[in-house]
C-alpha cells in the first residue's frame, strides 16, 4: 500500500467556511465545522440509545416505538441524516465553487463522501423500521439482536458513524499537515463510537461467562483488529488505537455506571429475576491493551512504503493483538465471576428479569462445547490478520480522503 | 447478561417432568378465541381472549361485565411455572367509548406456553378477580404483504444503489484534492470497484435470503399442529366398531405425552356426516392399548362419508382436537355384541337427521322437550357474539331441570359447513362456561391460592347466580362467537328427564369486521 498521501497545499475547509471566512486558518482549523457538532451528537445518541434500548430490553421488557431508548436512536439517526441532508441540497444549489470543490458527485448532488454514507444510513435505518415490525408480526417480538431487520439497522447506524468518521477525517485531512494531529480527537471519538457499536452487534458473544470459550476469541480477532488498525493508521496522530479504545472505554463505563442509578420493574411476565433498576450492560473489555500493542506496532514500523511492509505489520498486530487480548481478557474473566466484581464498578452478576438466578451466573459457559484450543487460536489468528490487512487499507484510505 | 445461558436452556429441555405440569388449552379447529364466563368475586363477566397469532406476541383482552357498578378492571399475566409471583404489575383495562360495560386492554404473552389472565375488577360491591386459562402458541405464517413487499424491495434497491455509488464517488474522487477532477484511470477503478462491491453485496443479500429462509423454516417447526389421526371401521359380531389411532410420532415440535381424562373422559369424539351433515354423535372410545389406539362401537348410523373430531387432553394439560375421516358401511342386522370387545360408552349419544331449526326455531327433542334458540332470527355476523342462548321445555311446555352431564351442564358442538372451502373448517365443543379447560382452570386457581372464578369445586349451581345458564330455569348460554361467515350447524346437548338429549340447529353468519381470515 501507499503512503499516506498528505495534501500537497493547505486547503481552506469549504464547509467551515460558511461563519469563518475572515479568521486566520489555525483558528479556523481549532473550531469543528457545524454538521460535525451535529453528526458526532447523533452518533453518540444512536451509540447510548442502542445500549440504553439493551437495559430497557433485559429490565422493562415491554417495549414501543416510543421508547426513550428508541427515541434517542432514532433522534441520533434523523438529525445526522438531516443535517448531512441539508448541506448537501446546501452545497448543490447555494454553495461556492470552493465549496464544491471538496465535494464528491451523487446523483447529480454534491457533498463531502461521509455526508453521503451518513445519508445512506440513515435511510437504512429508516427501512429497517418496517421491515422490523413485519418481522415481528411473522415471527414475534425478538429478544435477540442478530436478526435480519436488526442488522439492516446496524449497517444504518454504522453507515452513520463511518460518514461521522469521514467527515472528520476529510475536514482534518485538508488542514496544514501542522494542524492534522490537533484535529484528529474528533476523528478518535468517531471512530471510539464506530468501536460501541460494533462490539454491541457481538454482544451476545461477549459476556463474561463466555470468555472462556473459543467463540468469543474467534470472533473478537475477526471484528476488533480492523477498527483498531484502521484507527491507528487512519488518525493523524500516534495512539490512535489507543485513543479509540479509551473513547470506546469511556463511553461504555459511563452507560455501566449511570444506568443503575435510575429504579426500573419488569412489566412482563414471566419475571424470574425481580430487578429494581436498570441493567448496567457490561464492562467493556479490555480492548486498550491490545490497543497500546497496535499503536507501538505501527510507530514501530512507520509509514513507509509498501503491500509488504502492511503485511508484516498485519501479521505483527495480529499476533500481538491475540495475545494481549487473550492474556488480559482471560485473566479478567476470572476476577469478573469472582466475589470482588460484584459491586458497582464492575458491575458484575447482574442479571435480567427472565434469568432464572442459579449457580450458572458464577461459571464459565460452553466450556465443554467449544474450549479453547490450538486449533481454534490458529483460526483467530488468521482472522485477526486478515482483519488486521483489511483494517490498514482502509486506514491508508481514510489518511487520504479529502472530500 | 441478557441471554438464556446455553447450559440452563439444555437443562431445561431435558427436564419433560417440568413441561408435564404444564397445562395448555387448543381444543378447537379454527376457533383460537378463549371464551369465559364466569364471576369475579361478585361480579358477572364474559371474557374474551385473542391470543397473539405469534409468540412473543400481544393478547387482546376484552372483559364485558354483565352487572352494574364496576368502576375498574385490571388484567395481569400469570406463567404457569413463575407464578403470581413472576408476574409484572396489572394493566388497567380502558373503557371501551360507548358501552360503559365493555373494558379491553392488551397483554404481552412472551413464552410459547400455558398463562392464566388474572382479571381483577373492582366497584361498588368491592373487589373480585376471575383466572382465565390461554395458551400462547404461534398458529400462523404471516405472509409478506404485497405492499409491504413492494415497499421493502423498493427502499432495498434504493440502498443497494446508493452504497453502490457512495463506493464509486469514493474511488473516483474522494481522494483528489478539491476541484481535480478524476483521470480516466480513477474512473476506471471505480468501475471496477463498484463491479466487485455489487458482486459482494450480491452475495451479502443472497446470505440474508439463506439466513431469512432458515429462520422462517425454524419457525414454521414451532407451528402448533394436532397429531395425526386415522380412523377405520370394522364388523364384529354384527356390530360396527370404529376404530382410531393416534400416530404419536407427528406432533411436529411437540413430543407426545400420555392422555389423561377430560370429564371423566379420555377421547371426547365427534362424528359428523358429510355433506349434508345430517348425522351427528358424540362417543367416547377406550384406548385397546398402550399406542394410542381406541375403539367404540357405533349407534346406528347411516352410511356415508364422516368428518370426525377427537378432542383429548395431554398429562401435561394440553387439550386438542384431532381431526380425520371415515367411510362408514351400513348397518348389519344381528345385534349380538362380540365378548372382550369394549362396551358403547353410558354417556355416548348421537342424534340423525338434518337441522331443522334456525336461530328463534325450536328443535324437538323427544318424549315433549324442546329446545328454542331464544334470539333474533336471521344470520349472524362474524366475530360479534353469537347469542348461543337456549330455553329447554319439558312436557307441557315448563322449563326443563336440567342434571350436570359429565361434569358440565351442557355440551355444545359448532360445525361449520366447509363443502368447498376445505381450509375453513371450524370445530369447537363448548360449555356454558365458555371454551376453557377445567383442568388448567383448576391447576392456575390452586397455584393462585383458589383466587376467583367462583367455580372452585366445579359446584355448578353457585357458579353464576343471576347469569342465565343455570339449572332450574331451563336456559343455557355459551359464550362465543363465530370466527368466520358461513353456515354452521349446531348440537346442542342436555341431560333432561332421563337421557342426553341433542337439540340441532343451523345459522347463516355473514362477514364482520372482526371476522378470521385465516384458519386458526
Amino acid at each position: 500500500m501507499d503512503s499516506i498521501a498528505q495534501p500537497t497545499a493547505p486547503t481552506v475547509p469549504s464547509q467551515a467556511r460558511h461563519t469563518t471566512a475572515a479568521r486566520p486558518l489555525a483558528a479556523r482549523a481549532a473550531a469543528l465545522p457545524w454538521y460535525l457538532y451535529t453528526t458526532l451528537f447523533g452518533s453518540t445518541s444512536i451509540a447510548v440509545g442502542l445500549l440504553w434500548d439493551i437495559s430497557w430490553h433485559a429490565t422493562i421488557g415491554r417495549d414501543t416505538f416510543w421508547t426513550p431508548a428508541h427515541m434517542a436512536i432514532y433522534l441520533g439517526g434523523v438529525l445526522a441524516g438531516l443535517s448531512t441532508g441539508w448541506m448537501a441540497l446546501a452545497t448543490t444549489f447555494a454553495g461556492s465553487p470552493a465549496d464544491r470543490a471538496a465535494t464528491v458527485r451523487f446523483w447529480g448532488f454534491r457533498a463531502p463522501l461521509g455526508a453521503w454514507v451518513v445519508v445512506w444510513g440513515t435511510i437504512a435505518m429508516l427501512t429497517s423500521a418496517p421491515f422490523d415490525d413485519w418481522w415481528h408480526n411473522a415471527y414475534g417480538l425478538d429478544v435477540k439482536i442478530i436478526s435480519p431487520p436488526h442488522m439492516v439497522l446496524a449497517a444504518g447506524m454504522i453507515a452513520i458513524q463511518l460518514g461521522t468518521l469521514l467527515l472528520a477525517v476529510s475536514w482534518a485531512n485538508r488542514m496544514p499537515p501542522a494542524l492534522q494531529p490537533r484535529l484528529s480527537l474528533a476523528f478518535a471519538y468517531a471512530s471510539g463510537i464506530l468501536l460501541v457499536l460494533v462490539s454491541t452487534v457481538v454482544l451476545e458473544y461477549s459476556e463474561a461467562n463466555r470468555q472462556h470459550s473459543g467463540r468469543f476469541y474467534v470472533v473478537s480477532a475477526a471484528v476488533y483488529p480492523l477498527l483498531l488498525l484502521a484507527a491507528a493508521r487512519g488518525a493523524r496522530r500516534r495512539w490512535g488505537a489507543t485513543w479509540t479504545a479509551v473513547s470506546y472505554t469511556v463511553l461504555r463505563l459511563g452507560l455501566l455506571w449511570i444506568l443503575p442509578l435510575f429504579p426500573a420493574r419488569p412489566l412482563l411476565a414471566p419475571i424470574y429475576n425481580p430487578v429494581t433498576h436498570m441493567w448496567p450492560t457490561e464492562f467493556p473489555l479490555l480492548l486498550i491493551l491490545p490497543a497500546l500493542a497496535v499503536d507501538l506496532l505501527v510507530q514501530r514500523f512507520g509509514t513507509g512504503d509498501g503491500p509488504r511492509r502492511d503485511g508484516l505489520l498485519a501479521l505483527a498486530a495480529a499476533f500481538a493483538f491475540l495475545a494481549v487480548f487473550f492474556v488480559a481478557q482471560w485473566l479478567f474473566a476470572d476476577f469478573m465471576l469472582t466475589p470482588h466484581a460484584r459491586n458497582w464498578f464492575f458491575a458484575a452478576d447482574q442479571w435480567t428479569y427472565y434469568n432464572r438466578i442459579d449457580t450458572w451466573r458464577h461459571k464459565f459457559w460452553d466450556v465443554d462445547i467449544d474450549p479453547v484450543t490450538p486449533v481454534k487460536l490458529g483460526v483467530a489468528f488468521v482472522l485477526a490478520a486478515v482483519s488486521a490487512r483489511l483494517g490498514l487499507l482502509w486506514g491508508n484510505w481514510m489518511g487520504r480522503v479529502q472530500r | 447478561m441478557i441471554w438464556p445461558p446455553r447450559p440452563i436452556l439444555r437443562k431445561i429441555t431435558r427436564l419433560p417432568a417440568l413441561l408435564a405440569v404444564a397445562l395448555l388449552t387448543w381444543g378447537h379447529v379454527g376457533s383460537p378465541d378463549v371464551f369465559f364466563e364466569g364471576k369475579a368475586g361478585p361480579y358477572p363477566v364474559r371474557i374474551v381472549v385473542r391470543p397473539p397469532l405469534v409468540v412473543p406476541g400481544r393478547a387482546e383482552i376484552n372483559v364485558r361485565t354483565l352487572a352494574p357498578g364496576v368502576s375498574r378492571v385490571s388484567v395481569q399475566p400469570v406463567v404457569w411455572n413463575a407464578g403470581p409471583e413472576g408476574a409484572p404489575p396489572a394493566d388497567r383495562a380502558q373503557p371501551v367509548r360507548g358501552d360503559a360495560r365493555q373494558w379491553s386492554a392488551q397483554l404481552w404473552l412472551m413464552r410459547p406456553t400455558s398463562y392464566s389472565v388474572r382479571v381483577e375488577v373492582g366497584g361498588a360491591a368491592g373487589t373480585g378477580t376471575v383466572l382465565v386459562p390461554v395458551v400462547a402458541v404461534a398458529t400462523r405464517r404471516l405472509p409478506m404483504q404485497r405492499g409491504m413487499g413492494l415497499l421493502l424491495a423498493g427502499l432495498g434497491l434504493f440502498l443497494l444503489v446508493g452504497a453502490l455509488t457512495a463506493i464509486g464517488a469514493a474511488v473516483r474522487e474522494s481522494a483528489l484534492p478539491p476541484g481535480e477532477e478524476p483521470d480516466p484511470g480513477r474512473r476506471r477503478r471505480a468501475r471496477r470497484v463498484m463491479a466487485g462491491t455489487a458482486l459482494l453485496l450480491g452475495l451479502a443479500l443472497w446470505g440474508g435470503r439463506v439466513w431469512w429462509r432458515s429462520v422462517d423454516r425454524d419457525f414454521a417447526r414451532t407451528i402448533f399442529r394436532p397429531f395425526h389421526l386415522t380412523a377405520s371401521t370394522r364388523a364384529a359380531g354384527g356390530e360396527r366398531r370404529l376404530t382410531v389411532a393416534i400416530d404419536e410420532s407427528t406432533g411436529g415440535s411437540r413430543d407426545w405425552v400420555p392422555l389423561m381424562p377430560d370429564h371423566g373422559k379420555l377421547m371426547h369424539l365427534f362424528l359428523v356426516r358429510q355433506p349434508g351433515l345430517d348425522a351427528f354423535a358424540h362417543l367416547h372410545p377406550v384406548p385397546l392399548g398402550p399406542d394410542g389406539t381406541f375403539e367404540t362401537p357405533l349407534p346406528p348410523l347411516p352410511d356415508g362419508p364422516y368428518h370426525l373430531y377427537a378432542d383429548v387432553t395431554h398429562e401435561n394439560g394440553f387439550s386438542e382436537t384431532l381431526t380425520t375421516t371415515v367411510e362408514l358401511p351400513a348397518a348389519e342386522t344381528t345385534t349380538a355384541t362380540p365378548s372382550g370387545a369394549p362396551d358403547a360408552d353410558p354417556d355416548d349419544s348421537f342424534r340423525l337427521g338434518a337441522a331443522a331449526a334456525a336461530s328463534g326455531g325450536t328443535a324437538d327433542l323427544g318424549d315433549g322437550f324442546t329446545m328454542t334458540w331464544d334470539g333474533p332470527p336471521g344470520p349472524r355476523v362474524a366475530g360479534a357474539e353469537a347469542g348461543l342462548r337456549f330455553a329447554v321445555h319439558g312436557p307441557g311446555g315448563t322449563p326443563a331441570v336440567i342434571e350436570p352431564y359429565m361434569g358440565m351442564l351442557s355440551h355444545a358442538a359448532v360445525v361449520r359447513d366447509d363443502r368447498g372451502d376445505p381450509k375453513g373448517t371450524v370445530f369447537i365443543h363448548l360449555h356454558p362456561e365458555g371454551t376453557v379447560s377445567m383442568a388448567a382452570l383448576q391447576f392456575f386457581q390452586s397455584q393462585q391460592g383458589g383466587s376467583g372464578n367462583g367455580m372452585a369445586g366445579m359446584s355448578m349451581g353457585a357458579m353464576h347466580p343471576g347469569v342465565p345458564g343455570l339449572p332450574g330455569d331451563g336456559v343455557l348460554s355459551f359464550p362465543w362467537s363465530f370466527p368466520r361467515p358461513g353456515r354452521y350447524h349446531l348440537w346442542v346437548q342436555v341431560k333432561t328427564g332421563g337421557p342426553v338429549r341433542t337439540g340441532v340447529f343451523a345459522v347463516e353468519v355473514a362477514a364482520g369486521r372482526n371476522s378470521n381470515t385465516e384458519n386458526g
